[in-house]
Protein backbone atom coordinates (compact mmCIF):
# COMPACT_ATOMS: atom_id res chain seq x y z
CA UNK A 1 0.00 0.00 0.00
CA UNK A 2 1.84 3.13 -1.02
CA UNK A 3 0.56 5.73 1.97
CA UNK A 4 3.61 8.07 0.03
CA UNK A 5 1.54 8.21 -3.14
CA UNK A 6 -1.53 8.63 -1.19
CA UNK A 7 -0.67 11.83 1.19
CA UNK A 8 1.05 13.39 -2.32
CA UNK A 9 -2.61 12.75 -4.06
CA UNK A 10 -4.72 14.33 -1.37
CA UNK A 11 -1.93 17.52 -1.02
CA UNK A 12 -2.01 18.11 -4.60
CA UNK A 13 -5.38 19.54 -4.08
CA UNK A 14 -4.20 22.20 -1.11
CA UNK A 15 -1.71 22.18 1.85
CA UNK A 16 -2.83 19.87 5.03
CA UNK A 17 -1.42 19.15 8.18
CA UNK A 18 -0.72 15.31 9.29
CA UNK A 19 -4.06 15.30 11.38
CA UNK A 20 -6.04 16.24 8.40
CA UNK A 21 -4.05 13.73 6.27
CA UNK A 22 -4.95 10.85 8.23
CA UNK A 23 -8.52 11.68 8.53
CA UNK A 24 -9.15 12.32 4.71
CA UNK A 25 -6.84 9.01 3.96
CA UNK A 26 -9.53 7.20 5.44
CA UNK A 27 -12.44 8.82 4.25
CA UNK A 28 -11.16 7.96 0.88
CA UNK A 29 -10.65 4.33 1.27
CA UNK A 30 -13.56 3.65 4.06
CA UNK A 31 -11.04 3.33 6.68
CA UNK A 32 -9.95 -0.53 4.85
CA UNK A 33 -6.24 0.78 5.61
CA UNK A 34 -6.68 2.72 9.16
CA UNK A 35 -3.34 4.89 9.41
CA UNK A 36 -2.08 5.70 12.40
CA UNK A 37 -0.30 9.00 13.55
CA UNK A 38 2.64 8.12 13.40
CA UNK A 39 2.91 6.35 10.02
CA UNK A 40 1.47 9.66 8.68
CA UNK A 41 4.42 11.81 10.41
CA UNK A 42 7.20 9.23 9.20
CA UNK A 43 6.28 9.48 5.47
CA UNK A 44 5.75 12.93 5.86
CA UNK A 45 9.38 13.48 7.23
CA UNK A 46 10.27 11.21 4.48
CA UNK A 47 8.61 12.89 1.65
CA UNK A 48 10.64 16.16 3.12
CA UNK A 49 13.55 14.28 2.66
CA UNK A 50 13.24 13.37 -0.71
CA UNK A 51 12.11 17.10 -1.50
CA UNK A 52 8.57 16.29 -2.44
CA UNK A 53 6.77 18.39 0.26
CA UNK A 54 7.64 21.37 2.28
CA UNK A 55 6.61 22.10 5.76
CA UNK A 56 4.58 25.67 6.43
CA UNK A 57 5.16 27.08 9.66
CA UNK A 58 3.18 25.90 12.68
CA UNK A 59 0.55 27.62 13.90
CA UNK A 60 -0.04 28.36 17.03
CA UNK A 61 -1.51 24.95 18.17
CA UNK A 62 1.85 23.71 16.92
CA UNK A 63 0.77 22.30 13.66
CA UNK A 64 2.41 22.11 10.48
CA UNK A 65 0.59 22.34 7.22
CA UNK A 66 2.93 20.58 3.95
CA UNK A 67 2.71 21.93 1.15
CA UNK A 68 3.02 19.69 -2.16
CA UNK A 69 6.66 20.65 -4.36
CA UNK A 70 7.04 20.65 -8.21
CA UNK A 71 9.64 17.45 -7.74
CA UNK A 72 6.17 15.94 -5.70
CA UNK A 73 3.39 16.51 -8.29
CA UNK A 74 6.02 15.44 -11.13
CA UNK A 75 6.22 11.91 -8.61
CA UNK A 76 2.13 11.99 -8.51
CA UNK A 77 1.92 12.04 -11.85
CA UNK A 78 4.53 9.25 -12.57
CA UNK A 79 2.53 6.84 -10.08
CA UNK A 80 -0.55 7.80 -11.50
CA UNK A 81 0.75 7.41 -14.97
CA UNK A 82 2.13 3.70 -14.45
CA UNK A 83 0.64 0.35 -13.81
CA UNK A 84 0.64 -1.14 -10.48
CA UNK A 85 3.11 -4.68 -11.48
CA UNK A 86 1.35 -7.72 -10.56
CA UNK A 87 3.80 -8.31 -7.90
CA UNK A 88 4.50 -11.47 -6.06
CA UNK A 89 1.85 -12.07 -3.43
CA UNK A 90 2.52 -13.14 -0.37
CA UNK A 91 2.37 -16.96 -0.05
CA UNK A 92 -1.18 -17.66 0.37
CA UNK A 93 -2.21 -19.79 3.08
CA UNK A 94 -5.21 -21.33 1.71
CA UNK A 95 -3.55 -22.26 -1.13
CA UNK A 96 -1.18 -24.42 0.01
CA UNK A 97 -3.56 -25.50 3.05
CA UNK A 98 -5.76 -26.94 -0.21
CA UNK A 99 -2.87 -28.30 -2.04
CA UNK A 100 -1.43 -29.84 0.79
CA UNK A 101 -4.87 -31.56 2.14
CA UNK A 102 -4.51 -33.29 -2.15
CA UNK A 103 -1.24 -33.93 -2.23
CA UNK A 104 -0.43 -35.38 1.38
CA UNK A 105 -4.04 -36.72 1.09
CA UNK A 106 -4.28 -36.28 5.17
CA UNK A 107 -7.42 -34.32 5.53
CA UNK A 108 -10.78 -34.40 4.06
CA UNK A 109 -10.41 -32.20 0.98
CA UNK A 110 -13.86 -31.78 0.63
CA UNK A 111 -14.51 -30.65 4.18
CA UNK A 112 -11.99 -28.10 3.61
CA UNK A 113 -13.32 -26.66 0.78
CA UNK A 114 -16.99 -26.51 2.99
CA UNK A 115 -15.38 -24.88 5.28
CA UNK A 116 -13.47 -22.52 3.36
CA UNK A 117 -16.44 -21.59 1.01
CA UNK A 118 -18.97 -21.22 3.40
CA UNK A 119 -16.31 -18.49 5.22
CA UNK A 120 -15.52 -16.96 2.62
CA UNK A 121 -19.53 -16.73 1.77
CA UNK A 122 -20.05 -15.01 5.12
CA UNK A 123 -16.70 -12.56 4.23
CA UNK A 124 -18.85 -11.45 1.05
CA UNK A 125 -22.33 -11.57 3.34
CA UNK A 126 -20.24 -9.09 5.19
CA UNK A 127 -18.56 -6.93 2.68
CA UNK A 128 -22.04 -6.46 0.87
CA UNK A 129 -23.78 -5.17 3.85
CA UNK A 130 -20.73 -2.90 4.62
CA UNK A 131 -20.79 -1.53 0.50
CA UNK A 132 -24.65 -1.30 0.81
CA UNK A 133 -24.10 0.96 3.96
CA UNK A 134 -21.87 3.47 2.25
CA UNK A 135 -23.03 6.56 1.44
CA UNK A 136 -19.98 8.75 1.49
CA UNK A 137 -19.16 8.54 -2.40
CA UNK A 138 -17.67 6.46 -5.11
CA UNK A 139 -14.31 5.97 -3.75
CA UNK A 140 -15.42 4.19 -0.63
CA UNK A 141 -17.66 2.15 -2.26
CA UNK A 142 -15.16 0.70 -5.23
CA UNK A 143 -12.56 -0.44 -2.45
CA UNK A 144 -14.93 -2.30 -0.65
CA UNK A 145 -16.11 -3.21 -4.38
CA UNK A 146 -12.10 -4.28 -4.62
CA UNK A 147 -12.32 -6.60 -1.87
CA UNK A 148 -15.73 -7.93 -3.26
CA UNK A 149 -14.06 -9.10 -6.51
CA UNK A 150 -11.38 -10.82 -4.56
CA UNK A 151 -13.39 -13.12 -2.34
CA UNK A 152 -15.55 -13.87 -5.05
CA UNK A 153 -12.54 -15.09 -7.28
CA UNK A 154 -11.41 -17.04 -4.19
CA UNK A 155 -14.81 -18.60 -4.16
CA UNK A 156 -14.89 -19.69 -7.90
CA UNK A 157 -11.39 -21.31 -7.46
CA UNK A 158 -12.65 -23.23 -4.35
CA UNK A 159 -16.06 -23.96 -6.92
CA UNK A 160 -13.57 -25.21 -9.88
CA UNK A 161 -11.34 -27.21 -6.88
CA UNK A 162 -14.40 -29.03 -6.11
CA UNK A 163 -15.36 -29.94 -9.56
CA UNK A 164 -11.84 -30.71 -10.76
CA UNK A 165 -11.28 -33.05 -7.71
CA UNK A 166 -14.44 -34.49 -8.13
CA UNK A 167 -13.50 -35.62 -11.87
CA UNK A 168 -10.14 -37.12 -10.42
CA UNK A 169 -11.63 -39.27 -7.59
CA UNK B 1 -42.85 -16.19 10.21
CA UNK B 2 -42.12 -18.22 7.81
CA UNK B 3 -43.60 -17.94 4.45
CA UNK B 4 -42.23 -21.20 2.26
CA UNK B 5 -41.68 -24.58 4.10
CA UNK B 6 -39.82 -27.23 2.31
CA UNK B 7 -39.91 -30.43 4.47
CA UNK B 8 -38.12 -33.49 3.35
CA UNK B 9 -38.76 -32.69 -0.02
CA UNK B 10 -37.67 -35.44 -3.23
CA UNK B 11 -37.91 -34.97 -6.79
CA UNK B 12 -37.24 -37.83 -8.83
CA UNK B 13 -37.53 -37.64 -12.55
CA UNK B 14 -38.44 -40.80 -14.44
CA UNK B 15 -38.37 -44.40 -12.84
CA UNK B 16 -36.29 -47.57 -12.27
CA UNK B 17 -32.62 -47.81 -13.91
CA UNK B 18 -32.55 -44.46 -15.45
CA UNK B 19 -34.11 -42.22 -12.59
CA UNK B 20 -32.87 -38.84 -12.15
CA UNK B 21 -32.85 -38.31 -8.35
CA UNK B 22 -33.17 -34.09 -8.86
CA UNK B 23 -33.10 -33.82 -5.10
CA UNK B 24 -32.59 -36.15 -2.41
CA UNK B 25 -34.73 -34.90 0.96
CA UNK B 26 -34.31 -31.10 0.95
CA UNK B 27 -35.92 -29.11 3.98
CA UNK B 28 -35.80 -25.35 3.96
CA UNK B 29 -37.57 -22.24 5.63
CA UNK B 30 -37.89 -18.66 3.78
CA UNK B 31 -39.40 -16.12 6.20
CA UNK B 32 -41.13 -12.81 5.70
CA UNK B 33 -38.80 -10.29 4.56
CA UNK B 34 -35.79 -12.62 4.29
CA UNK B 35 -33.78 -13.66 0.99
CA UNK B 36 -31.98 -16.94 0.65
CA UNK B 37 -29.95 -17.27 -2.34
CA UNK B 38 -29.11 -21.24 -3.38
CA UNK B 39 -26.11 -21.77 -5.22
CA UNK B 40 -24.18 -24.96 -6.60
CA UNK B 41 -23.11 -26.30 -9.88
CA UNK B 42 -25.54 -27.24 -12.71
CA UNK B 43 -27.15 -30.25 -12.11
CA UNK B 44 -27.52 -29.95 -8.64
CA UNK B 45 -31.37 -29.16 -8.25
CA UNK B 46 -31.01 -25.17 -7.63
CA UNK B 47 -34.10 -24.66 -10.62
CA UNK B 48 -36.14 -27.84 -9.12
CA UNK B 49 -36.05 -26.83 -6.00
CA UNK B 50 -37.00 -23.28 -7.20
CA UNK B 51 -39.76 -25.08 -9.55
CA UNK B 52 -41.29 -26.90 -6.49
CA UNK B 53 -41.31 -23.81 -4.07
CA UNK B 54 -43.08 -21.75 -6.20
CA UNK B 55 -45.62 -24.61 -7.24
CA UNK B 56 -44.61 -24.69 -10.60
CA UNK B 57 -43.67 -28.93 -10.12
CA UNK B 58 -44.91 -30.89 -6.82
CA UNK B 59 -42.41 -32.97 -4.89
CA UNK B 60 -42.06 -36.87 -5.27
CA UNK B 61 -42.01 -37.20 -1.36
CA UNK B 62 -42.29 -34.73 1.42
CA UNK B 63 -44.18 -31.17 1.83
CA UNK B 64 -44.51 -28.04 0.46
CA UNK B 65 -46.04 -25.02 2.13
CA UNK B 66 -46.83 -21.64 0.90
CA UNK B 67 -47.93 -19.34 3.14
CA UNK B 68 -50.86 -21.76 5.51
CA UNK B 69 -51.33 -23.88 2.20
CA UNK B 70 -50.22 -27.39 1.86
CA UNK B 71 -49.14 -27.40 -2.02
CA UNK B 72 -50.24 -31.16 -2.10
CA UNK B 73 -53.85 -30.07 -1.43
CA UNK B 74 -54.13 -27.25 -3.86
CA UNK B 75 -56.17 -28.22 -7.06
CA UNK B 76 -55.46 -25.32 -9.01
CA UNK B 77 -52.08 -24.41 -8.82
CA UNK B 78 -52.38 -22.23 -11.54
CA UNK B 79 -54.54 -19.76 -9.20
CA UNK B 80 -52.03 -19.84 -6.54
CA UNK B 81 -49.28 -19.08 -8.08
CA UNK B 82 -50.44 -16.44 -10.22
CA UNK B 83 -51.92 -14.96 -6.65
CA UNK B 84 -48.82 -15.76 -4.61
CA UNK B 85 -45.80 -16.34 -6.68
CA UNK B 86 -43.85 -13.53 -8.82
CA UNK B 87 -41.14 -14.89 -11.01
CA UNK B 88 -37.87 -13.39 -12.77
CA UNK B 89 -36.10 -15.44 -15.05
CA UNK B 90 -33.11 -14.71 -16.66
CA UNK B 91 -34.70 -14.91 -19.86
CA UNK B 92 -36.76 -11.57 -19.35
CA UNK B 93 -39.81 -12.86 -21.06
CA UNK B 94 -41.22 -9.61 -21.46
CA UNK B 95 -43.85 -9.35 -24.43
CA UNK B 96 -42.58 -7.43 -27.07
CA UNK B 97 -45.62 -6.00 -28.24
CA UNK B 98 -46.64 -4.49 -25.15
CA UNK B 99 -45.60 -1.52 -23.32
CA UNK B 100 -43.48 -1.67 -19.76
CA UNK B 101 -47.08 -1.07 -17.87
CA UNK B 102 -49.21 -3.37 -19.71
CA UNK B 103 -46.47 -6.27 -19.20
CA UNK B 104 -46.87 -5.41 -15.64
CA UNK B 105 -50.15 -5.08 -16.08
CA UNK B 106 -50.94 -8.57 -17.90
CA UNK B 107 -51.28 -10.95 -14.95
CA UNK B 108 -53.37 -8.64 -12.68
CA UNK B 109 -55.77 -8.72 -16.23
CA UNK B 110 -55.42 -12.69 -16.27
CA UNK B 111 -56.77 -12.51 -12.43
CA UNK B 112 -59.71 -10.84 -13.68
CA UNK B 113 -58.84 -7.56 -12.08
CA UNK B 114 -60.06 -4.42 -14.42
CA UNK B 115 -57.73 -2.97 -16.46
CA UNK B 116 -57.89 0.94 -14.91
CA UNK B 117 -57.07 -0.95 -11.25
CA UNK B 118 -54.40 -2.99 -13.05
CA UNK B 119 -53.04 0.26 -14.58
CA UNK B 120 -52.74 1.68 -11.40
CA UNK B 121 -51.18 -0.86 -9.56
CA UNK B 122 -49.01 -1.46 -12.61
CA UNK B 123 -47.70 2.15 -11.74
CA UNK B 124 -47.13 1.71 -8.24
CA UNK B 125 -45.05 -1.35 -8.98
CA UNK B 126 -42.98 0.40 -11.47
CA UNK B 127 -42.79 3.67 -9.03
CA UNK B 128 -40.90 1.30 -6.31
CA UNK B 129 -38.51 0.08 -9.06
CA UNK B 130 -37.62 3.37 -9.93
CA UNK B 131 -39.15 2.70 -13.51
CA UNK B 132 -42.31 4.77 -13.19
CA UNK B 133 -40.56 7.02 -16.45
CA UNK B 134 -40.36 3.95 -18.51
CA UNK B 135 -43.71 3.11 -18.30
CA UNK B 136 -44.97 3.39 -21.58
CA UNK B 137 -41.91 2.09 -23.88
CA UNK B 138 -41.54 -1.35 -25.33
CA UNK B 139 -39.14 -3.52 -24.44
CA UNK B 140 -36.90 -3.24 -27.18
CA UNK B 141 -36.50 0.50 -26.32
CA UNK B 142 -35.04 -0.56 -22.73
CA UNK B 143 -31.63 -1.49 -21.87
CA UNK B 144 -31.24 -4.78 -20.06
CA UNK B 145 -31.08 -3.94 -16.60
CA UNK B 146 -34.36 -1.52 -17.23
CA UNK B 147 -35.99 -4.77 -18.66
CA UNK B 148 -34.80 -6.74 -15.76
CA UNK B 149 -36.35 -4.05 -13.53
CA UNK B 150 -39.78 -4.05 -15.18
CA UNK B 151 -39.87 -7.92 -14.84
CA UNK B 152 -38.79 -7.90 -11.24
CA UNK B 153 -42.41 -5.27 -11.38
CA UNK B 154 -44.34 -7.80 -13.20
CA UNK B 155 -43.63 -10.31 -10.65
CA UNK B 156 -44.32 -8.29 -7.95
CA UNK B 157 -47.80 -6.87 -9.13
CA UNK B 158 -51.15 -7.49 -6.65
CA UNK B 159 -50.22 -8.74 -3.42
CA UNK B 160 -47.65 -11.41 -4.22
CA UNK B 161 -45.35 -11.79 -1.52
CA UNK B 162 -42.96 -14.83 -3.12
CA UNK B 163 -40.45 -13.99 -5.31
CA UNK B 164 -38.81 -16.46 -6.88
CA UNK B 165 -35.76 -15.54 -9.13
CA UNK B 166 -33.35 -17.83 -11.25
CA UNK B 167 -30.25 -16.19 -12.73
CA UNK B 168 -32.19 -12.61 -12.58
CA UNK B 169 -28.56 -11.12 -13.35
CA UNK B 170 -27.57 -13.55 -16.16
CA UNK B 171 -27.02 -11.11 -18.56
CA UNK B 172 -25.83 -7.91 -16.91
CA UNK B 173 -22.86 -6.45 -16.08
CA UNK B 174 -21.94 -5.91 -12.62
CA UNK B 175 -22.81 -3.06 -12.02
CA UNK B 176 -26.70 -3.25 -13.21
CA UNK B 177 -26.60 -6.78 -11.56
CA UNK B 178 -26.13 -4.91 -8.17
CA UNK B 179 -28.95 -2.52 -9.11
CA UNK B 180 -31.21 -5.07 -9.42
CA UNK B 181 -29.98 -7.26 -6.10
CA UNK B 182 -30.58 -3.50 -4.71
CA UNK B 183 -33.61 -3.73 -5.46
CA UNK B 184 -34.56 -7.19 -4.88
CA UNK B 185 -33.11 -6.42 -1.47
CA UNK B 186 -35.37 -3.59 -1.18
CA UNK B 187 -38.55 -5.58 -1.88
CA UNK B 188 -37.50 -8.00 1.28
CA UNK B 189 -37.03 -5.16 3.71
CA UNK B 190 -40.60 -4.16 2.77
CA UNK B 191 -41.83 -7.54 3.57
CA UNK B 192 -41.15 -10.02 0.69
CA UNK B 193 -39.97 -13.00 0.73
CA UNK B 194 -37.11 -13.74 -2.04
CA UNK B 195 -35.58 -17.43 -3.02
CA UNK B 196 -32.81 -16.17 -5.34
CA UNK B 197 -30.86 -18.95 -7.78
CA UNK B 198 -27.89 -17.74 -8.46
CA UNK B 199 -24.03 -19.25 -9.72
CA UNK B 200 -22.32 -15.63 -8.60
CA UNK B 201 -21.11 -16.00 -5.09
CA UNK B 202 -20.96 -11.57 -5.27
CA UNK B 203 -24.89 -11.26 -5.87
CA UNK B 204 -25.98 -14.57 -3.55
CA UNK B 205 -23.96 -12.14 -1.07
CA UNK B 206 -26.87 -9.93 -0.57
CA UNK B 207 -28.55 -12.62 0.80
CA UNK B 208 -29.53 -13.06 4.33
CA UNK B 209 -28.51 -16.88 4.18
CA UNK B 210 -26.62 -18.73 1.53
CA UNK B 211 -27.77 -22.70 0.25
CA UNK B 212 -25.14 -24.45 -1.71
CA UNK B 213 -26.59 -27.57 -2.95
CA UNK B 214 -24.65 -30.28 -4.34
CA UNK B 215 -25.83 -33.58 -5.95
CA UNK B 216 -29.74 -32.62 -4.85
CA UNK B 217 -28.96 -32.23 -1.06
CA UNK B 218 -27.64 -28.99 0.99
CA UNK B 219 -24.39 -29.31 1.76
CA UNK B 220 -23.38 -26.05 3.72
CA UNK B 221 -25.50 -22.89 4.65
CA UNK B 222 -24.34 -19.98 5.88
CA UNK B 223 -27.26 -20.63 8.36
CA UNK B 224 -26.96 -17.71 10.87
CA UNK B 225 -29.04 -14.72 9.35
CA UNK B 226 -26.81 -11.67 9.26
CA UNK B 227 -28.61 -9.33 12.07
CA UNK B 228 -26.94 -6.10 9.73
CA UNK B 229 -28.09 -7.63 6.53
CA UNK B 230 -31.61 -6.20 7.88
Amino acid sequence: MSIRHGLLALLSTGSRHGYQLRVEFEASTGATWPLNIGQVYTTLSRLERDGLVEPGESDEQGRVAYTITAAGREELARWFGTPVVQSDRPRDELVIKLAMAVAAGRADVAEVIHKQRTATMRALQRLTTAKRAATDGAAQRLVIDSMIFQAEAEQRWLDHCEAVLKEES
Amino acid sequence: MTYVRLAGVTRVHGEGATAVHALKGVSLELDVGELVAVMGPSGSGKSTLLNLAGGLDRPTSGTVHIGEQDLAGVRDLAALRRRSVGYVFQDLNLITSLTAAENVMLPRELDGVRSGRARQEAMAVLAEVDSADLADRFPEELSGGQRQRIAIARALVGERRLLLADEPTGALDTRTGDEILRILRARCDAGAAVLLVTHEPRYAAWADRVVFLRDGMIADTTDTPLASAR
